[in-house]
C-alpha cells in the first residue's frame, strides 16, 4: 500500500485527464458549498443516476472534486454573511465575520482560501504517504476516547464566551439540552419532542444553524444601511486588489497554524462519524489556547479564520481513508460514495490499491488537482464576492430570509424545519441583542448529540459502569490532554502576572541605582 | 465603582432582557426532564448531568444579578425592555413585520408554493423595510428570486417543495 513517486506522478498525470469532469464537479461543488442546505451529500445523491452510468473511477473523481470544493464554498457565506454553508463551516464565521464587517471581506476571503487550499494540499499528500498508519487510528478511537475529544470541541463554548463566561455556559448548556432532543440511540425513547414524530430524528441541524446565524442577523442588521460597519465602508470602497494578496501573505506568515490545524483535521477525518464541526472546533479551541494573544480571538484575529477552515478542509482526505481501506465510510459523503463504488462491484480493503490504483490512489490525486484547481480558480474571485456586502440591508435581509428558509427545507424536504428556522431565529436574535454567544448555543446543538451517542455506547458496554470512561490508556492520556488545555489560560495568565510582579520588583530595586 | 455610583450620567442597566435565554432554558429543561422519567437511567444520563450543570449556572447568573442590583449597577423592570430588546420605532416595527411575514411564508408555502410565497415574501419584506416608492425595484429584485430559486431549487436540484399553481402550470409547460 506504500506508494513510490513514480507511480505517483503516473497516477497525477493519469488524472489529469479527467479535467472534463474535474472542472464541472469543482464549480457545482462551490455552488452547493455555499448555499446553506445543500451539501456534497445531497447533491451527490441528486446526480446518482449520472454518476451510476460513469465509469467507477471517473464517478470517483467526479464525486471527490465536488467534495471537496464544496468544503471549500461553505467559508463564503459563513464570511460574508455570517451563515456557514454546512456544519463544518460553523466555527468560521466566529473571526471571518468580525473581519467582514469591518470592511476586511476580501482579505477574509482569501485567508479563508489560502488556508483551504494549502491545508487540502498537505493533508492529501500526508494521507497518500500515511494511509498505513492512519488507517489504524480509527481501531484505537473507542466510544470512550472519543468523548473526550467531543469535550476537546464543547470546551470551546467556555472558550468563546470568556466575555461573560456565566452568559456563556448558559448559552451552551442550553445548546446541550436542545442537542438532546429526540430518540436516544439505545432505547429509541422519545425525549423532549413536544409530541412532534418530526423531532424524533434530533433536531435537524441545518434549520437550527440557519435559524441561530442567518436569520437572527437578518434581523439585527435592519437597523444598518449595509451589514458594513461605518469603516468597513469606507474601507471596502478603497479596496483593490491589495487585500487579497495581504489575505495570502497572511496566511503563508501563519504556515505553522495551517500545517498542525490542517494534520488535526485529518486525524479526527479520518475518525468514522466524527466529521468537519468537531474538527473546526477542536482546531479554534485549540489554535486560541495555544495563542499568544487569545484575547483578540473573536475580534478577527486571523488565526482564528485559519484554524477552522484548515482543519475542515483536512477533514476531507481523512474521510476518505477508512472507506477506502475497511469499508467504513468517514461521514454522510463518503457513505455515498461507498453505495456508488458497490453498485460497480467496487470492493474495499487495501487490495483496491493494487487492483485498482485508479479508484484507491486516484482519489487523492483527484483531490489534489481540485485543490489546485480551486487555487487557480476562487482567490481572483475574492475582490468580487465580498462586493456583497455593499448590497443594502433592505434588499439583503429579505432574500437572505428567503433562502435560507428554502435552505433549511432541502435536507429533509419538511415545511416543518422551516418552522424550527424561524424558532431559532428567534432565540438567536434574544441571545444576540442581550450578550448571549449563537456560536455557544450552535457548539452545543451540533456536539450534544454526538457526545450523548458515544456516552450511551460506552454505559451501554460497561453495563452502567461510568468508571468505564477512564478504563483506556489512551481515553486516560486524552483526559489529562483536556485537563491541561483547560487549565492552561489560567495558568499562562496566573505565570504572566507572576513575571509582571517580579519584573516590577525587580525594576523597583534597580531605580535607584540608575 | 463607587465613582460608578456617583456619576449622575450613570444609569443602571435593565437586565430584564438577559433573563430571557436563562429563563427559555430553564422552562425547556424543567419540560425536557419531565419527558425523560420513564425512560431507563442511561438516556436519561446525560441530559441529567447538563440540566443539573445548567441550573447551576443559572444560579450564579440570579446571584450576580441581585449582587449587582443591590450595588445599582443593574436594575430589573419591565419599562423600556421592549425597546431594549427590539429597538425604537420604526425599526422595531419593521423586525415584527418581517418576522410575521416570515412565518406567513412558511405558512403559505403548502397551499400557494414556492414560486409565489417566495415572490410575495420578498417584494412585502422590501418594501417594509424600505417603502412603497420602491415598488420598481422591490419587484425586480423578488421576481428574480422566484425565478432563480425555481431554476435552481425546484428544475435543477429536484428540491420537493409544495407544488402551488405556478409549478403546477409550469410542469405542464416543461
Amino acid at each position: 500500500m506504500t506508494l513510490d513517486f513514480g507511480v505517483f506522478l503516473d497516477l497525477f498525470v493519469s488524472t489529469l485527464g479527467y479535467w472534463w469532469i474535474i472542472i464541472p464537479g469543482t464549480m457545482l461543488g462551490i455552488l452547493v458549498g455555499a448555499i446553506p442546505g445543500f451539501s456534497a451529500a445531497n447533491t451527490i445523491i441528486i446526480l446518482l443516476p449520472l454518476t451510476l452510468a460513469m465509469e467507477p473511477a471517473t464517478g470517483m473523481i467526479f464525486m471527490v472534486a465536488l467534495y471537496t470544493a464544496s468544503r471549500l464554498g461553505a467559508g463564503i457565506p459563513a464570511i460574508l454573511v455570517n451563515i456557514p454553508g454546512t456544519a463544518g463551516a460553523a466555527a468560521t464565521p466566529l473571526d471571518g465575520y468580525p473581519m467582514a464587517t469591518s470592511g476586511r471581506g476580501q482579505q477574509a476571503l482569501a485567508i479563508s482560501f489560502t488556508a483551504s487550499v494549502a491545508a487540502g494540499l498537505i493533508t492529501t499528500v500526508a494521507a497518500l504517504i500515511l494511509i498505513p498508519w492512519l488507517s489504524q487510528v480509527a481501531f484505537h478511537l473507542h466510544s470512550v476516547e472519543m468523548i473526550v475529544v467531543m469535550l476537546f470541541g464543547i470546551s470551546l463554548i467556555a472558550t468563546i464566551s470568556a466575555g461573560d463566561t456565566i452568559k456563556g455556559l448558559i448559552a451552551g448548556f442550553f445548546g446541550l439540552m436542545i442537542g438532546y432532543i429526540g430518540a436516544d440511540v439505545v432505547y429509541e425513547a422519545p425525549r423532549g419532542t413536544f409530541g412532534f414524530l418530526e423531532l424524533y430524528d434530533k433536531v435537524p441541524l441545518i434549520p437550527a444553524l440557519v435559524g441561530l446565524f442567518a436569520i437572527s442577523e437578518a434581523f439585527v442588521v435592519i437597523e444598518r444601511n449595509t451589514i458594513l460597519s461605518e469603516q468597513g465602508a469606507v474601507r471596502q470602497q478603497d479596496a483593490g486588489w491589495g487585500p487579497t494578496f495581504e489575505g495570502i501573505r497572511e496566511t503563508l506568515l501563519h504556515w505553522k497554524e495551517v500545517v498542525w490545524t490542517s494534520l488535526l483535521g485529518l486525524v479526527i477525518g479520518v475518525i468514522p462519524g466524527a466529521g468537519a464541526a468537531i474538527a473546526s472546533f477542536v482546531a479554534y479551541q485549540q489554535s486560541r489556547m495555544l495563542s499568544k494573544t487569545p484575547e483578540k480571538y473573536g475580534t478577527g484575529h486571523v488565526p482564528g479564520l485559519i484554524a477552522p477552515e484548515s482543519a475542515n478542509n483536512g477533514v476531507t482526505s481523512g474521510t476518505l481513508i477508512p472507506l477506502l481501506i475497511i469499508g467504513v465510510p468517514g461521514g454522510a459523503t463518503a457513505a455515498i460514495m461507498a453505495v456508488v463504488l458497490e453498485y460497480h462491484g467496487v470492493n474495499f480493503g487495501p487490495d483496491l490499491f493494487e487492483s485498482q490504483p485508479m479508484i484507491a490512489y486516484g482519489s487523492f490525486t483527484a483531490m489534489l488537482i481540485t485543490y489546485i484547481l480551486l487555487g487557480l480558480l476562487i482567490l481572483p474571485l475574492t475582490r468580487y464576492f465580498s462586493r456583497v456586502m455593499v448590497v443594502p440591508t433592505v434588499y439583503m435581509a429579505p432574500v437572505l430570509i428567503a433562502f435560507t428558509l428554502v435552505g433549511s427545507f432541502v435536507p429533509r424536504a419538511y415545511v416543518f424545519d422551516m418552522g424550527v428556522a424561524i424558532i431559532f431565529g428567534v432565540i438567536g436574535y434574544i441571545a444576540r441583542r442581550t450578550g448571549y454567544h449563537v456560536a455557544a448555543i450552535l457548539i452545543g446543538v451540533i456536539l450534544g448529540p454526538l457526545l450523548e451517542n458515544y456516552f450511551l455506547r460506552a454505559l451501554r458496554i460497561s453495563q452502567g459502569d461510568l468508571g468505564v470512561l477512564f478504563s483506556s490508556k489512551l481515553g486516560n492520556l486524552l483526559w489529562v490532554l483536556l485537563l491541561l488545555s483547560l487549565l492552561a489560560p489560567a495558568l499562562k495568565h496566573y505565570l504572566a502576572r507572576r513575571k509582571a510582579n517580579n519584573t516590577g520588583a525587580t525594576g523597583g530595586r534597580d531605580e535607584p541605582g540608575a | 465603582m463607587k465613582r460608578l455610583q456617583q456619576d449622575p450620567q450613570h444609569k443602571p442597566r435593565n437586565i430584564l432582557p438577559d433573563c430571557i435565554i436563562p429563563a427559555i432554558a430553564l422552562i425547556f429543561t424543567i419540560y425536557y426532564l419531565t419527558t425523560i422519567t420513564e425512560v431507563p437511567w442511561i438516556s436519561q444520563a446525560s441530559a441529567v448531568v447538563v440540566s443539573c450543570l445548567l441550573l447551576l449556572a443559572i444560579i450564579a447568573f440570579v446571584i450576580r444579578s441581585a449582587w449587582r442590583i443591590r450595588k445599582h449597577r443593574e436594575t430589573l423592570h419591565l419599562q423600556g425592555t421592549f425597546q431594549d430588546l427590539l429597538g425604537y420605532m420604526p425599526t422595531s416595527g419593521r423586525r415584527i413585520g418581517l418576522l410575521l411575514l416570515a412565518v406567513a411564508y412558511v405558512w403559505f408555502l403548502d397551499s400557494l408554493g414556492f414560486t409565489v410565497t417566495t415572490f410575495i415574501f420578498v417584494f412585502a419584506a422590501i418594501v417594509l423595510l424600505s417603502s412603497l416608492a420602491n415598488w420598481k425595484r422591490a419587484l425586480i429584485i423578488s421576481l428574480s428570486c422566484s425565478v432563480i430559486g425555481y431554476i435552481v431549487f425546484v428544475y435543477f436540484f429536484k428540491t420537493r417543495f409544495p407544488m402551488g399553481p405556478i409549478e403546477v402550470w409550469l410542469k405542464g409547460m416543461l
